[in-house]
């Protein structure tokens, strides 16, 4: 389904803040595979990410999706394949913008955009069905201002439009380490409620240790833009936190440090 | 002689308000400070003069001046979006370029359309049009530009356009090529502004090298004093208020002249009121925060 090969990306080549940010990183996924990411501050881990959605060229190595070899690809000719949501809220939706006006511009990620009236009365229609499942009280407000909106609500209708029109590919960036515990938790639950219903492809950073290894079906470790630890099946089934660090220690030759981690 | 005055400011505002919603175009919806404005001003003045003096029919030489300024809009957009200029700069490299286009094109640093067939003339030959020709035209043009603005802006690539302005990072991800969409708004924006240009040469019935500049000043002060007043709830709300902000900003001038200033000291007070508008939600939080963290150590 996504075939990382050897890829290599390297900041500021050439300069004394010359960094190896993704070090010939190999990743394979299956489709239907929900991968959780964790690692250390400045391991790569968005950083790979931003590869595959394609903000910037990488230096060497492959990515394809599907087959279809999309390395040279700019991203908004890989929107098609890819949807993502961001860890900042305000990232992911256009504030001046009305919750209709960013639904419909999700609607047709990937297609193009053409001189036809943008939203009709069918659109508005499947708009509020979906807006509803969010539980919010949303979908009354098709025509507000997305600024008017909390983080959590912003994050949630993010979510919704990664997810409107089913991507290949979904990318999340540890979306709810801004959101407060609960609205966190509720943006969690509608995570795992989309992924499963539409059997998606998904690749998620998480700082939350105990998240990482429930959500899922498959746990890497990133260390120094290397992917250093692959736990799936029963081995992630029986895998505990304390444990996970040990492997992870003993891997790396270092401690996980990250200034966002939750170990439970 | 009041009432002469009054049509006047009247078919001048609606005529700079087809710049003003050029500017709009960029300012807001594309958030990109175009300075290219002077001189595509300039230059929609200069091409529909030149061409009308030389035997073209005023409203195709209309049409061309529209299409002149496309092009200065889109070289602006290419040089930010393909050679990665900044914006400020490349509305001044294109700025600079077109003064000496404009010369070119209109080969001396002014002609004079006195006795020659314009739209205006063209158009005050229609029944009950002798008087107020200029006035209808101008009125006219100006609600069937912020119509087709209003409904374009509502269409699917509309909707591209002003994401780009608000968003770039997130409407990228969802497929757009904000390059284009830059480029496109650019030339729309500039093609609005060469427009009205061959408007007012056309009323005025002469071209001048130098009648662009301060043109952009002029158009951010009439779209935030259509803001401050009218409000900008919705599109539609916004877009009018951009055209009477255009209309507001004439009249200012003409009351400023009737009583007694130069008109060569416009520029400064343009500039004093874009300075206000701009300083004064910065004074306002200074003020806000000031008196608050009085009140906090009265408190105390
Ligand atoms: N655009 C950039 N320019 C220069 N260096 C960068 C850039 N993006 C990332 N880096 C560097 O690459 C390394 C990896 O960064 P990345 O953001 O992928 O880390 P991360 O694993 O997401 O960390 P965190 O947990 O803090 O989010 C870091 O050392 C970072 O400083
Ligand atoms: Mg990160």
């Amino acid at each position: 389904m996504l075939n990382v090969h050897e890829v290599l990306k390297t900041f500021n080549q050439g300069t004394i803040n010359q960094k190896i940010a993704l070090d010939k990183v190999c990743l394979q996924l299956l489709p239907n595979d929900f991968v959780t990411i964790i690692g250390s501050n400045g391991a790569g881990k968005s950083t790979l990410l931003n590869a595959i959605a394609g903000n910037f060229l990488v230096d060497s190595g492959k990515i394809s999706i599907e087959g279809i070899d999309i390395t040279r690809l700019p991203a908004h000719k890989r929107a098609g394949l890819i949807s993502r949501v961001f860890q900042d809220p305000l990232s992911g939706t256009a504030a001046s913008m009305t919750i209709e006006e960013n639904l419909i511009m999700a609607f047709r990620r990937g297609k193009v955009r053409r001189l036809r009236p943008a939203i009709g009365s069918k659109e508005r229609d499947l708009f509020r069905v979906e807006l509803e499942k969010l539980g919010l009280g949303l979908e009354n407000r098709l025509t507000h201002r997305v600024s008017l909106l909390s983080g959590g609500q912003r994050q949630a209708l993010t979510l919704l439009m990664a997810t409107l029109e089913k991507p290949k590919l979904l990318l999340l960036d540890e979306h709810t380490a801004a959101l407060d515990p609960k609205t966190a938790e509720k943006v969690l639950e509608l995570t795992c409620g989309v992924t499963e219903q539409q059997k998606l492809t998904t690749l998620m950073i998480t700082h939350n240790l105990d998240h990482a290894l429930t959500f899922g079906n498959r746990t890497i470790m990133m260390h120094e833009g290397r992917v250093i630890l692959d736990i799936k099946g029963i081995e992630r089934t029986d895998m505990t936190i304390s444990r996970l660090l040990e492997m992870f220690e003993k891997a790396s030759g270092s401690h996980m440090n990250n200034d966002r981690m939750i170990l439970a | 002689m009041f009432a002469q005055i009054a049509l006047g400011t009247m078919e001048q505002g609606l005529m700079y308000a087809i710049m003003v919603l050029g500017v709009y175009l960029t300012f807001r919806i594309l958030d990109y400070a175009d300075l290219s404005v002077d001189g595509s001003f300039t230059l929609g003045a200069a091409t529909a003069t030149t061409m009308i003096v030389g035997g073209t029919d005023p409203w195709l030489a209309t049409g061309m001046a529209f299409i002149a300024g496309t092009l200065a809009g889109l070289f602006t957009g290419i040089l930010h979006t393909k050679f990665k200029i900044t914006p400020l700069l490349s509305g001044i490299l294109t700025m600079t370029a077109l003064y000496s286009i404009n010369l070119r094109v209109m080969g001396r640093a002014n002609i004079s359309l006195l006795g020659s067939q314009t739209i205006f003339s063209d158009f005050s030959k229609l029944p009950l049009m002798e008087e107020y020709g200029v006035f209808a035209l101008s009125l006219i043009s100006v609600i069937l530009i912020g119509s087709v603005i209003y409904f374009f802006l509502q269409t699917e690539l509309g909707l591209a356009l002003r994401a780009t302005g608000d968003n770039e990072l997130m409407i990228r991800s969802l497929g757009v090529n904000t390059d284009f969409m830059k480029i496109l708004g650019l030339s729309l924006s500039n093609g609005l502004v060469a427009l009205a240009g061959s408007y007012v040469a056309q009323k005025l019935q002469f071209a001048d090298a130098s009648m662009g500049i301060g043109m952009i000043i002029a158009g951010l002060a009439s779209v935030i004093i259509g803001e401050v007043l009218i409000g900008t709830s919705s599109i539609g709300r916004t877009i009018i208020a951009v055209i009477c902000g255009g209309i507001l900003y004439r009249v200012i001038i003409a009351v400023v002249l009737q009583l007694g200033l130069e008109a060569t000291d416009l520029k400064l007070i343009t500039s004093f009121i874009v300075i206000t508008a701009l300083v004064s939600p910065t004074v306002r939080k200074k003020i806000a925060s000031w008196s608050a963290g009085v009140a906090g150590k009265e408190a105390q």
